[in-house]
Parts: C-alpha cells; structure tokens; sequence
C-alpha cells in the first residue's frame, strides 16, 4: 500500500509491524509476512541507520522498535496508521493484536 | 598549527568542521561531544556525532575526509593520530520533534566549530533520559546547565511538546540548583 513512498515492500511490512507494537525482531517480522529473512533484515539496518528504528541486543536477539527520537515520528505514525485501516478486517486484527503480557512457560493456551 | 595528536576534542571537531565547511559540507555537532564541550571535560568523549540538515553525498564526504587522513571502517571516520572518531548521523538536525534553527559556533585556533546551542545541547540528552530512561544523559544534562547557560523555561515548554512535561517538573529543582551552582 505504501510501497510506491517507502520504495521497498519490505520496508513498509517492517513499519507496519513495528507499528502495532512496541518492539520486534528479523525473524519475527519475516515469519510473521512468510518472506525470506535476509531482504527484512537489510532493511531493518537500512532503516535503523536513518534513524527511523532504534535497536539493541536481548541475548542473542537484536530487537528494533520505531525510534521515539525521530523527528516525523508522529506523522510517519499516522501514515502508517491510516495504511492498515485499509487492510482487511483479518489482516488488520493480525497487525495491531498480539500478545505481550506474560505468560508462564508450559502453562496452557 | 597543532597536528592532530595533540589536539584536545574541541580543537579537534573544529578543525574537522572548519574543513567540511570549506567543502561546502556544513555540518553540525551534536550529541555527547557538545556535553564534553560545555562542561570542559567533565565528561570524556570520543564520539563526534555530526548532523547535516541536508545530507551530502556520503562519497563527497568521503572524499574530503580521505584527503584530511581519515579512512572509513564500520561507517565512522578515523584519524589515525587520535582516538577521536567521526559519525554521521541520519538528519534533520532535530532535538526531539523540533527542528533546530539556530546553532552555536565556537573559535579555536584549529579552526570554528558549529555545535548545538547548550540549551538544545540539553534536550538532545534529556530526549536520550525521556525516550530511553538513560539516567546518565539527565546527569549530562545537569553538568552542562552547570556549566553553561541554558534557559530553562525553553526546555520546559520543549518537554511538553515531547509529552514530558510531568517528567521535566518532577526534575525542575534539579536544573534550578545546576543553574544557581553556574551564577
């Protein structure tokens, strides 16, 4: 839906994701679109470079979340925002629901 | 002039932005370095984080660079008579949300540095304490309060713009006390 602005459609998947959560990783991200990780994890340092991503290291995962200190933050927000309200009912539920709060290992679902 | 060696960190960034300048490469100094300015070394970097408003190309800052002695590794510039190291961060030279549009400059014999006012110096670490709970950057920007003058209402009313206005009255008493420690 963005990809024509962002110019890649990775790097929108990697904004929407980061969007409708605080943080996430390569993997996740790339499994979560059911793409291949290396062109996710390219743009992430793409974008961690030009300051729209922060980073850091949780043991041996590298999580990224959108950079509270970027300027357009607010307005890239509201972009991409507005970008899944046109997504369907499913795919949007997908993009902004998931489960942070903790949960015991081995407890049942 | 003094080489390079024995240039202390202002010296040095000035020497580097005074050469930029002459390339038409106008590019400012933000972040930990302008900390280590303002409060005359009080606090050690040897991270020169410079911001273009408008990015050159990364080959045309290559270029001069390379010809000043520096050579490219991990994307920060080296010199090879100094620790000091160069990185270019991503612009719009910003505190926060807010453009900044006005920067400080400072005179040395190796050349004139353009840096962040000691004001938004401040708001670029206290954005650092807000945004990331980094408590070093709040007690950096305290020092240069301490050190410098910094106006304080200023920062208030960027902090309610970052949504940190509850924050910045909870440490207030602290950045009266850093100034009254200054006069």
């Amino acid at each position: 839906m963005l990809e024509p602005l962002l110019g890649s459609k990775n790097r929108e998947r990697i904004l929407l994701y980061l969007c409708g959560r605080p943080e996430g990783y390569a993997r996740e991200i790339a499994r979560f679109f059911k793409t291949d990780l290396d062109p996710i994890q390219k743009q992430l340092d793409r974008l961690e470079l030009g300051g729209v991503l922060y980073s850091h290291q949780v043991g041996k995962t590298r999580l990224f979340g959108l950079n509270p200190r970027y300027p357009f933050l607010p307005e890239l927000r509201c972009l991409l925002e507005k970008a899944i309200e046109f997504y369907p009912p499913e795919a949007r539920e997908n993009l902004v629901i998931t489960r942070r709060r903790p949960r015991r290992k081995g407890k049942p679902l | 002039m003094k080489s390079v060696a024995r240039m202390s960190l202002a010296e040095f960034a000035a020497y580097v932005s005074s050469h930029l300048r002459k390339h038409g490469i106008r590019a400012v100094l933000s972040g930990g370095a302008c900390v280590s300015i303002y409060t005359g070394n009080r606090y050690q970097s040897y991270d020169l984080d410079f911001v273009e408003n408008v990015p050159s190309s990364r080959k045309r800052l290559q270029e001069v660079l390379s010809a000043m002695g520096f050579t490219e590794s991990d994307r920060c510039f080296k010199h090879p008579d100094t620790d000091f190291f160069l990185d270019f961060l991503a612009g719009p030279l910003a505190v926060g949300n807010e453009p900044v549009h006005h920067t400080a400059e400072l005179t040395f014999p190796t050349g004139t540095l353009v840096l962040l006012s000691p004001t938004d110096c401040v708001k670029d670490r206290l954005a650092a304490y807000y945004h990331w709970g980094d408590k070093q950057c709040l007690e950096q920007a305290l020092l240069v309060t301490q050190n410098a003058a910094v106006d304080i209402r200023d920062i208030r009313r960027w902090s309610a713009g970052e949504g940190k206005l509850a924050e910045f009255e909870r440490i207030r008493s602290k950045f009266l006390e850093a100034r009254r420690k200054r006069e």
